[in-house]
């Protein structure tokens, strides 16, 4: 079946929405664009909307471009599909955001609309629109983030948070390492070389969880571990302040007041540190 | 280089917050008097004094001048600081600014506007102050176009000279070096409001979203203020006649003119 001739059986409910996409054979590949007709239902015709991750699918099964030439099916991360898992992530019409909660019938409501898919720029590729993301995992080991309660034994029950400390710490939990802040942050740059993680901008998403694991009431033992790494090279102060961060979180997590709030645990951090010694 | 690297990052958090500091102080608190002094060439006739139909703003600018070039060391005060840390604040600035790349063209946030005019303007900031410095202190009359010279006993007309290009009014390159000054005052107020909003943020003084919103209008209700006597200062010295100013100027320093201050009516007051 041909590409060409799918316009002309196309039922009346369906539009077709043309997809331009970065390809990328694999790490350290050059990129190419390619682009595909791909028919989209109406959610009207009762079948449920399309999203950019099924139309992703759709090019998979049909991985013919428009100039009717076959191609390799394009590589993509996904895992929740409702937008609480981050893999999907990717760079849509020039702005970042989860591909499975891009909606065809809001980002291309009428027939032969286009679409533009890239792979985010701040992280290497590894084929087509799927990246790693290694280097922001590698921070959020930098920066300990966890609750240390490995022991030998039994630590007993927790100390008690009130509920206004448990609704502070739960709009930070729910960041899920999408790299939204960090491909919208104008600070945060493409590192491939891993030599260099230790001392690179770790950005928002890893600020703001050095702010929540030193909220945490048994947390805040590696407090200082975490603020030596905060207020080092790539740490909080090599934030911009452009703030572009907490406009493109699809969690809507206060990320700028934690870069204020770890920005102040730095200062007396050092400041301690300065006339009392480590 | 990279022993260079090194230091930068041994010493990362330190050099970070002063280059914060200096930013504020003295470079902020500098700029502020600085500009009130300037801005007096238009302001000076709210001073009480007796200014026998000289020209008032002239006559302020070069009591004012006079006042600061009788401080005692002036060359350690401007060298340690003025030109130290601004020098400092410059480069490291400069390479700070480096290591972001903006977006804007993606992202065409407020505030990414913001950070992308933060940067440009230090760069031409930067080019502003030592064209500045080095034309009107350092007397690198070779960059003036009429080679006037600066002088501080003769501080508005000379200025005026340097600004408009000659002593007789506007020349063409009189027109340019007025409209960089213009632009280079705008971009350096704008500089220091934006830079006092985040240097809140840097700190830790302002975490919430409200209170960064809140010190946000206290920032820029203070670049405005600085903006008005920003502006009062170029478009004073821009449309300074020279001879005006050179008399004003000569009957200060003959005494002929009085200028009281609000501190000397008070002394005054004690006396009687």
């Amino acid at each position: 079946m041909s590409s060409k001739n799918d316009a002309k059986g196309k039922a009346a409910n369906t539009r077709t929405v043309r997809f331009n996409i970065k390809r990328c054979d694999g790490p350290g590949q050059p990129s190419r664009w390619e682009r595909f007709d791909v028919p989209v239902q109406s959610s009207s015709a009762g079948s449920g909307s399309a999203n950019v991750i099924s139309c992703l699918q759709w090019i998979a099964a049909n991985p013919v471009t428009i100039e009717g030439r076959k191609t390799t099916p394009v590589s993509f991360d996904c895992g929740c599909l409702e937008e609480v898992c981050g893999a999907c992530t990717m760079v849509i019409n020039g702005q970042v955001r989860q591909s499975c909660s891009c909606l065809m019938d809001s980002c291309a409501p009428n027939d032969g609309d286009e679409v533009t898919l890239e792979p985010m720029s701040k992280f290497p590729v590894n084929r087509d629109l799927f990246v790693d993301r290694s280097r922001l995992f590698n921070d959020l080991e930098r920066i300990r983030g966890w609750v240390p309660i490995d022991g030998t034994y039994d630590l007993g029950a927790g100390p008690r948070e009130t509920p206004e400390q448990q609704q502070q710490r739960y709009k930070l939990s729910e960041c899920m390492s999408c790299g939204c802040c960090l491909e919208a942050c104008p600070q945060y740059t493409l590192e491939p070389d891993e030599k260099e993680w230790d001392h690179a901008f770790v950005g928002a998403a890893v600020i703001s969880q050095t702010r929540y694991f030193n909220m945490h009431a048994t947390g805040k033992e590696l407090a200082k571990q975490r603020l030596d790494v905060m207020s080092g090279p790539g740490g909080v102060s090599d934030c911009g302040n452009a703030q572009n961060c907490v406009k493109v979180c699809p969690k809507e997590i206060p990320l700028t007041e934690s870069i204020g709030s770890v920005g102040r645990q730095t200062t007396i951090h050092k400041i301690r540190e300065f006339f009392m010694g480590r | 280089m990279a022993q260079n690297k090194s230091f930068l990052e041994k010493h990362h958090f330190l050099l970070r917050r002063l280059h914060s500091l200096a930013g504020v102080v003295p470079i902020g608190v500098f700029l502020l008097f600085h500009l009130t002094t300037n801005a007096s060439i238009v302001w000076g006739a709210i001073n009480k004094g007796k200014f026998e139909g000289v020209h008032p703003g002239a006559a302020t600018f070069q009591h004012e001048v006079g006042f600061i070039h009788s401080l005692p060391a002036l060359i350690l005060i401007e060298i340690f600081g003025l030109w130290l840390p601004i020098a400092f604040h410059s480069v490291l600035g400069v390479y700070y600014a480096t290591t972001g790349k903006n977006n804007v063209a993606h992202y065409k946030y407020q505030g990414n506007w913001r950070y992308t005019l933060q940067r440009i303007s230090g760069y031409i900031g930067v080019l502003f102050i030592f064209y500045h410095v080095a034309t009107l202190r350092w007397h690198w009359t070779f960059l003036v176009p009429g080679g006037t010279k600066w002088s501080g006993e003769w501080a508005a007309s000379t200025l005026a000279a340097a600004i408009q290009g000659s002593e007789s009014g506007f020349t063409a390159m009189g027109v340019v070096v007025a409209l960089f000054y213009m632009l280079g005052v705008s971009l350096l107020v704008f500089h220091l409001a934006n830079g006092l909003w985040t240097a809140a943020i840097t700190w830790g003084l302002t975490i919430s979203e409200q209170a960064q919103k809140r010190w946000g209008y206290v920032c820029a209700a203070a670049g405005v203020g600085l903006m008005a006597l920003a502006w009062s200062a170029v478009i004073g010295f821009a449309t300074l006649d020279y001879e005006e100013a050179r008399l004003a100027e000569e009957r200060v320093r003959h005494g002929e003119v009085t200028i009281v201050t609000e501190s000397q009516r008070a002394d005054a007051g004690e006396r009687e």
